[in-house]
């Protein structure tokens, strides 16, 4: 579900596809998403001023309307 | 493109208009601005319209009609991947381009899951164009240049016939209170459909206000002297 998405997105994106982990922890209201990448493929997720980041994030909540559950990304370095 | 016409309905006006322009009634919106038929001498009324044409607009919508083969290794997997994604997401949908107009390529979503897909202001398509756009980037390597439009249902022609009618209504308020309106916070994009229809008009001029991706449009009356 949305780990899978995350997880696809991320891995579109980046050079470095093996090195793509996707972590979630479930909470009651809200599920955080932990996102991990290759040192050097940081900035392909993130993008200039947090754009792709955002859209991401956009996509997940879009994504999560549907279970009505809260999806938190983020994004460790 | 806004033109006006008259007549004594408002059938004879658009029928004006249509022939004027050459069209089909079914390819231009017309508002109506001044309907003086309803009183006593309504047999001598009169209505004004107004008629908003775009002109791209109908080649545009006539290119979506056929069906365009994706070509090459770069839109197949554009597709596919703009397909995975909505199917990732829980929205499942196909994906037909568009139209393919010099270096833009436009892909076309049907899914019964739209209005999600959209979003609030085309928030969650803006969303998934910046991605597909930046995945375009990634597999096309430096030289590939093109640009990538994600529509459903119409919904970008919709939102652009609905802003440069909301410039327009906002243009008028402004010429008669005489002080200046501003517009909802929108993207470089359609502030610039703003700026351009409003651009002909003498009375009013238009500026951007703020910081960052989002403005907002501040329309100024300016005199209808200059």
């Amino acid at each position: 579900m949305e780990k899978e998405l995350v997880e696809f997105i991320a891995k579109s994106l980046v050079d470095d596809a093996d090195n793509v982990v996707v972590n979630m922890i479930e909470g009651e209201k809200s599920t955080i998403l932990e996102l991990k990448v290759a040192d050097d493929d940081i900035g392909k997720v993130i993008g200039k001023h947090g754009r792709i980041a955002k859209a991401v994030r956009t996509i997940l909540s879009a994504s999560a309307n549907k279970t009505g559950k809260r999806f938190v990304l983020e994004i460790l370095d | 493109m806004v033109k006006e016409f008259e007549g004594k309905t408002e059938r004879e006006a658009i029928e004006k208009a249509a022939i004027e322009l050459g069209l089909t009634q079914d390819q231009f919106d017309v508002e109506i601005i001044e309907s003086e038929q309803h009183g006593f001498f309504f047999k001598r009324g009169n209505v004004k319209i107004r008629v908003h044409l775009d002109e791209v607009h109908g080649s545009k919508t006539f290119q979506v009609k056929k069906v365009i083969e994706p070509s090459g290794n770069i839109e197949n997997k554009l597709i596919s991947f703009l397909n995975k994604l909505i199917e990732y997401m829980g929205y499942p949908g196909e994906v037909k381009i568009g139209f393919r107009e010099g270096e833009k390529l436009g892909l076309d979503i049907s899914s019964s899951h739209s209005a999600i897909l959209i979003g609030k202001k085309g928030k969650n398509l803006d969303a998934l164009q910046m991605l597909v756009n930046v995945y375009a980037s990634k597999i096309g390597g430096s030289d590939y240049s093109g640009k990538v439009i994600i529509d459903t249902e119409n919904y970008r022609q919709r939102r652009e016939e609905n802003l440069v009618r909301l410039a327009n209504k906002t243009a008028e308020q402004v010429c008669k209170s005489k002080s200046s309106k501003l517009l909802e916070p929108m993207n470089p994009f359609e502030r610039r459909l703003v700026h351009m229809a409003l651009n002909d008009m003498d009375e009013v001029m238009t500026k951007s206000e703020g910081e960052g991706l989002f403005k907002q449009v501040r329309i100024i009356y300016k005199g209808s002297n200059s």
